[in-house]
């Protein structure tokens, strides 16, 4: 156990240690690196970021399916509100998730994640890749994100960012698992609760909801962020 | 120098990462126990297995459709395919009963797991559990 610990404090030193800070929001979504054949999904997401200056407003649509025994592939359009309040589309989105091992074979669960976004109307692109962790721990499950970003074109600078997303999370009852949810990244340091449940219908089909309320810890004033994400699964 | 720096921190995650898969303890043995799935029963439908011990579980499908292995107290989910095999890790577990079913026959298809001391093996080598089925 305490190998674990120094193995997990070691992984997000080094992670943190080399993110290169810039603009932003990091807060998304914890993603698990399971990936099960014959899956089909549709999604929302909704991010409201407020501050004493603003109150951002962010939503995503999504369909998914897997293409592969152990390969997702996910589609998403994304609406934002902008500064004069109108909400618009405001980016597309492919994204790939990739289960490398067979979930509790080894000491961990490891995957890979690849996005590809380009924001609508803008010569603005982003292409993220990143390594995806989910240990179990008894009733619990420690997942963590490391995702490495690219941003380029006329109208964005172009960077390189590191992400950072860890979620510790107790499987209490499959309709309501509470979870503490840490992203770094970008100027950024948020941490939070969050929820999460799963509910069953007929065969494949099941319901999963996500809510989570995270503060920004690095900013002097009001930085609140709300998220929340519906997954059906068919 | 910062190059260097950054390149260094980045060998240090991926050596990491590779002797956390590669690490003796991945390829350690485990004992193995076979269940067939047949007219969405799973046999044997208890299974006894020790505790704190990770283990294999290896359903063979003999029905004609798929199957979703499905538990949340295992927090495991696996579609078979029909006429396929699957394997299923579980473990390491305390003593307890945990319940699983086939999600897409759950009225018939369902089983326990029993997490209980087992008599000591005399060699910490793999055994494979008989439960008189076949292979695919």
């Amino acid at each position: 156990m305490k190998k674990i610990f120094y193995v997990l404090v070691l992984l997000l030193h080094s992670l943190y240690s080399v993110v290169v800070f810039a603009d932003g929001v990091v807060v998304d979504k914890v993603y698990h690196p399971h990936v099960l054949p014959n899956e089909k999904e549709v999604e929302w997401r909704l991010l409201s970021h407020q501050t004493d200056k603003s109150n951002d407003l962010a939503q995503r649509f999504a369909y998914g399916q897997s293409v592969l025994d152990n390969v997702m592939v996910e589609f998403y359009i994304v609406g934002e509100r902008d500064i004069d309040g109108n909400f618009g589309l405001s980016a597309y989105e492919i994204e790939t998730r990739w289960m490398l091992t067979e979930q509790g074979q080894y000491w961990a669960d490891w995957g890979m994640l690849f996005e590809f976004e380009k924001e609508h109307n803008k010569d603005s692109w982003e292409v993220t890749s990143g390594l995806l962790f989910e240990k179990e721990i008894g009733r619990t499950s420690l997942s963590i994100n490391a995702l490495l970003i690219y941003e380029w074109g006329n109208d964005i600078q172009n960077e390189l960012e590191m992400e950072f997303r860890a979620q510790y999370r107790y499987r209490w009852r499959p309709q309501f698992q509470p979870a503490i949810e840490l992203y770094s990244g970008e100027d950024y340091v948020g941490i939070g609760p969050a929820f999460m449940g799963i509910q069953r219908f007929d065969r494949q089909k099941q319901l999963k909801w996500e809510l989570g309320f995270i503060t920004g810890l690095n900013g002097e004033s009001k930085d609140h962020i709300l998220r929340a994400a519906i997954e059906f699964e068919f | 120098m910062k190059t260097a720096t950054v390149f260094i921190k980045r060998t240090h995650i991926i050596s990491l990462f590779i002797s956390l898969i590669f690490s003796p303890s991945v390829w350690a043995e485990r004992t193995e126990y076979v269940v067939e799935l047949k007219d969405h029963l799973f046999f044997p439908a208890v299974i006894k297995i020790p505790p704190n011990e990770k283990v294999k579980l290896i359903i063979y499908n003999r029905d004609t459709t798929p199957e979703e292995f499905d538990s949340f107290d295992l927090n495991r989910e696996k579609v078979i395919f029909p006429n396929k095999r699957a394997v299923i890790f579980i473990g390491p577990l305390p003593e307890g009963k945990y319940h699983f079913f086939g999600e897409f026959n759950p009225n018939s298809a369902k089983g326990t797991i029993i997490v209980t001391p087992m008599p000591k093996r005399k060699k910490a080598i793999k055994v494979i559990v008989k439960n008189s089925v076949g292979g695919a």
